[in-house]
């Protein structure tokens, strides 16, 4: 996995902590989010869209990763973005292309182009397949 | 420039539906410019409920940004974490109330991170390596989902007072 993960910290070792439907909701381990427990986890921001992703460490499915983002290790990017990346007629968008081009409208005064609408990932899908690594 | 934290001293993130947020019930940051750039590196909550309280908390981008933001005022603070840091240019606007106030209806398509813990005793740290593009980024001050992030409930538990740190970043 990409060398420049986050990290995710719920305590409840002084709590009663979560019920099992709830910290699955958030994508934790409901193992660990009882009365009394400590969830740890790393996350990964996908490059293309920047959703922050639980990662579930008993995922046996392969991660998706940009080599247009990062020509060495690859960049980690989520399930959607992936789905997106393998149309036909996919042109690679990364996030500071968004940046890029947001800058070039707002820091030019005599532009004449709106800004450009945020980037996401068009699926349809359940908010959960971006929120969680399942 | 150097890095802030924008703290909100103790706020119930009453549980609701997608729309727009009850004042007093979020806690909202974006840049102050079109030009500015901003990144969270972390965010810290801590629980304040004095029974359990399960809290569905997220960190979700405005579908409509807050309009007419009320300036913050104590006990909440936002400021340089290094007292001899540089003034930003424009400063950032953090707030918990607005003339209008932010919705939080964004599509499935724009991603959330979901902070659940149970108020009553529990804390949530979410870290990304700083200083790397992993953090979260919000860019300029005007784009529907994206240029501001707020703090708030999901419609599920009945959630309790906390208290809320954001560490971040103007560049």
């Amino acid at each position: 996995m990409p060398k420049k993960m986050g990290y995710i910290m719920v305590d409840h070792r002084a709590s009663p902590g979560l019920p099992e439907n709830i910290a699955r909701l958030a994508g934790y381990d409901p193992k660990l989010c009882g009365e009394g427990k400590l969830y740890e986890a790393d996350t990964a921001t996908c490059s293309h869209c920047k959703a922050v992703v639980v990662l579930n460490p008993d995922r046996t499915r392969e991660r998706a990763r940009c080599f247009e983002c990062d020509n060495k290790e690859g960049h980690y990017i989520c399930d959607g973005c992936d789905f997106l990346r393998r149309q036909p007629d996919y042109v690679h968008a990364p996030f500071i292309k968004f940046i890029d081009d947001h800058m070039a409208v707002a820091a030019n005064p005599y532009s004449a182009k709106k800004l450009p609408a945020a980037p996401g990932v068009t699926l349809g899908s359940p908010p959960k397949l971006l929120l969680s690594d399942e | 420039m150097s890095k802030r934290v924008f703290q909100v001293n103790s706020f119930t993130p009453t549980a609701q539906a997608d729309g727009v947020l009850a004042a007093g019930s979020y806690a909202a940051l974006k840049p102050g410019s079109s030009t500015d750039i901003m990144k969270i590196s972390k965010m810290f909550l801590q629980g304040q409920a004095s029974s359990s309280a399960v809290t569905a908390t997220m960190l979700a981008r405005s579908s409509t940004l807050g309009i007419t933001p009320t300036a913050l005022a104590l006990p909440n603070t936002d400021g340089p974490v290094s007292p001899s840091a540089t003034a930003v240019t424009t400063v950032p606007v953090p707030y918990v109330a607005a003339g209008t106030n932010p919705n939080r209806s964004s599509p499935v398509s724009v991603a959330r991170l979901a902070l659940n813990f149970n108020a009553y005793g529990g804390i949530v740290i979410w870290q990304t390596n700083p200083g790397t593009d992993e953090e979260w980024f919000m860019i300029g001050n005007s784009t529907v989902n994206n240029s501001e992030v707020n703090l708030s409930s999901a419609n599920v538990g009945s959630a309790g007072p906390i208290s809320a740190d954001f560490f971040y970043e103007v560049l």
